[in-house]
């Protein structure tokens, strides 16, 4: 099945239960919202105290105050204008950035190519491609390859390079299997239609099944991004320079040095590191869960 | 459905085949290049995959088999020497694979049953409720979050002194170096972070139960609670597997979060398997009893997953 008809049923069932006449004057219902409200509020506070912290005046966090008087960018300020050679902030979350941004685009593009051979075209041995890589989905990453995979760019002297951060995470299989289950679903007329018209078969990747898989390709560079931008094993491994470290490394980095009892200014790091991907996630989040929702049901 | 059996640009329409039946009347020729034309696409996938997983594992395996040190490299073959020096359980590394194996357990235990059910609980109680975007927002946005930003959030708030919950609560709880307090905080921490991904899942799955059946309970007077129990809850078997297997493998790869919130401490009672591993590979230059110790992890994870989804296929 493919995504679309998975996320209808889901849509209409959402909105016949609102449209329900008499329902929402029920008691039960007032205790079922009371009762969301409190785990919401469980969930938001955290991050609020935290946001509120990094972006308090600098004599603040001294009181006590769980909310401060007024806001203000002073730690931001202060964080950046004492990073050092040791600890270039603006230079990690470029690196973050950039490595998730690429790796994204690579794994988008390749696993594209790859499902499409897989689920519309007919060759030898393309069963056996199949189980083979899809099997690849039960070996836990990263434990089970971290360290051969060290040992491996240690040999080709690819450590510490940007190589090293992008590269490993382009062998993607649950985006091959995520696209796979959608070009199965793309009728086979395009396709003939397309043939009968003489068109190369990576015209009718690029003309036909990359356009109408855009939504679940994006998806899956999203979840891409997301998934490497927060990886904290291997970056930690494969580098060694300040310059070369991403920034779930660099906070690592930070909270347990020097800053390990400077807590407004570990929350302003930590705030900073969020704003890229809170940004993806504004733009993203129907997307997320769509593709979230639909993985889960493959399993 | 049809496949695409032309060959290349320069070669007229082909001809749509039903799948399954290869095109042999093509010839040898023709149907090399139209097996050239198609690997073509799979390539720079598989280069991929064998060079960053078909390599590493296959070579995993081989440092496993031998005394290694990242230092001096390979130095000679043991055969299965390193892993029956971690299972039997006796000397440093024997007794030391066990106790983080055991901590590890531990965590999967107090982890894996609250990101199961406080995920289903709440897509429940959503699917009924007004204000939809708003909740999924409120227990998923958390997921922005890396590993490393949540533990570093969770060490401010709890920190003993002056940390927002021991003043928000009165308390003086020493909630980083104290036991049993060391685990609920790092349990706490991978809760709030990473249920919003299992409730997405799950509330996909109540959307699938039947509206009809549920319906049909409450005519006979079936309460909210049973109609939970006794029809949502049985249909939500294949979707909870997922979900379970998802974090179970996550639990056991705990790692990041606790090396920021504990450091493995108080003592070693909260150091686990994940963290033993890079200790012996990036520490002790111990890559033979490193790799070991992570395919022992990889194939008890592998079996869990596999038996998890047969046993979920079976029953669907």
């Amino acid at each position: 099945m493919s995504v679309t008809s998975r996320s209808t049923p889901a849509r209409h069932g959402a909105g016949a239960t609102g449209r329900r006449p008499g329902r929402r004057l029920r008691p039960g219902r007032i205790v079922l919202i009371l009762v969301l409200a409190a785990v919401g509020a469980v969930m938001v506070f955290p991050a609020l105290w935290v946001f509120t912290t990094a972006f308090a005046p600098s004599n603040e966090i001294a009181t006590g105050a769980l909310i401060p008087a007024e806001l203000s960018l002073y730690n931001l300020q202060h964080l950046l204008a004492t990073a050092g050679a040791q600890d270039p902030i603006i230079r990690w979350l470029i690196n973050s950035i950039a490595v998730s941004g690429i790796a994204a685009i690579i794994v988008a593009i390749i696993d594209s190519l790859a499902a499409f051979a897989l689920a519309r075209l007919t060759f030898t041995g393309r069963t056996a491609a199949f189980y083979v890589i899809t099997s690849s989905l039960v070996i836990p990453f990263p434990i089970a390859t971290l360290l051969p995979l060290y040992l491996e760019f240690e040999k080709l002297g690819l450590l510490d390079t940007y190589g090293a951060l992008i590269l490993p995470y382009t062998a993607n299989a649950f985006g091959i299997f995520l696209l796979y289950q959608f070009f199965k679903g793309i009728p086979a007329e395009l396709q003939d239609a397309a043939v009968a018209d003489g068109a190369s078969r990576f015209r009718i990747w690029r003309a036909i099944f990359l356009p109408l898989s855009l939504p679940v390709t994006v998806t899956l560079g999203l979840i891409t991004f997301m998934n490497v931008y927060n990886d904290f094993f291997w970056p930690l491994v494969a580098t060694s320079s300040p310059d070369m470290r991403t920034i779930t490394v660099g906070i690592e980095i930070v909270a347990v040095g020097q800053y390990s009892t400077n807590y407004t200014a570990l929350m302003a790091l930590t705030v900073l590191s969020v704003i890229p991907m809170l940004i993806a996630f504004i733009f993203a989040q129907r997307r997320l869960v769509e593709g979230i929702s639909f993985a889960g049901f493959q399993g | 459905m049809s496949v695409v059996e032309q060959a290349g640009a320069g070669v007229s329409a082909g001809r749509a085949t039903p799948r399954g039946q290869a095109p042999l009347h093509g010839g040898f020729g023709r149907r090399l290049r139209r097996d050239l034309g198609a690997y073509a696409f799979l390539l720079p996938y598989l280069l991929a995959f064998v060079i960053f997983t078909v390599i590493p594992v296959v070579f995993g395996v081989y440092v496993s088999l031998h005394k290694w040190s990242e230092v001096s490299g390979d130095q000679g073959f043991v055969g299965l020497g390193n892993y029956t020096a971690l299972l039997s359980g006796t000397g440093y590394y024997g007794s030391e694979f066990y106790q983080t194996m055991g901590n590890t357990l531990i965590f999967v235990a107090i982890s894996v049953p609250f990101l199961w059910a406080i995920p289903t609980v709440l897509a429940y109680l959503v699917f009924q409720a007004p204000a939809k975007p708003l909740w999924r927002i409120l227990f998923f946005y958390p997921a922005v979050f890396s590993a490393s930003a949540f533990g570093t959030i969770w060490s401010y708030l709890l920190a003993t002194n002056g940390g927002s919950v021991n003043t928000l609560f009165h308390v003086n709880i020493q909630w980083l170096t104290s036991l049993p307090y060391a685990w609920i905080a790092i349990d706490l921490a991978t809760v709030w972070a990473t249920m919003g991904f299992n409730f997405i899942i799950m509330y996909a799955g109540v959307t699938q139960v039947p509206r009809a059946t549920i319906e049909a309970a409450q005519m006979d007077g079936a309460g909210s609670w049973a109609r939970f129990r006794r029809i949502v809850l049985p249909q939500l078997r294949p979707v909870s597997i997922v979900v379970i297997v998802i974090a179970t493998i996550a639990s056991f790869n705990l790692f990041v979060q606790d090396l920021i919130m504990t450091g493995g401490g108080p003592g070693t009672s909260t150091e686990t398997i994940s963290m033993s591993i890079y200790q012996e590979a990036f520490t002790s230059f111990n890559a033979g009893t490193a790799t070991a110790m992570a395919f022992l992890l990889a194939v008890v994870l592998a079996a869990i997953a596999l038996v998890q989804y047969r046993f979920a296929s079976r029953r669907s």
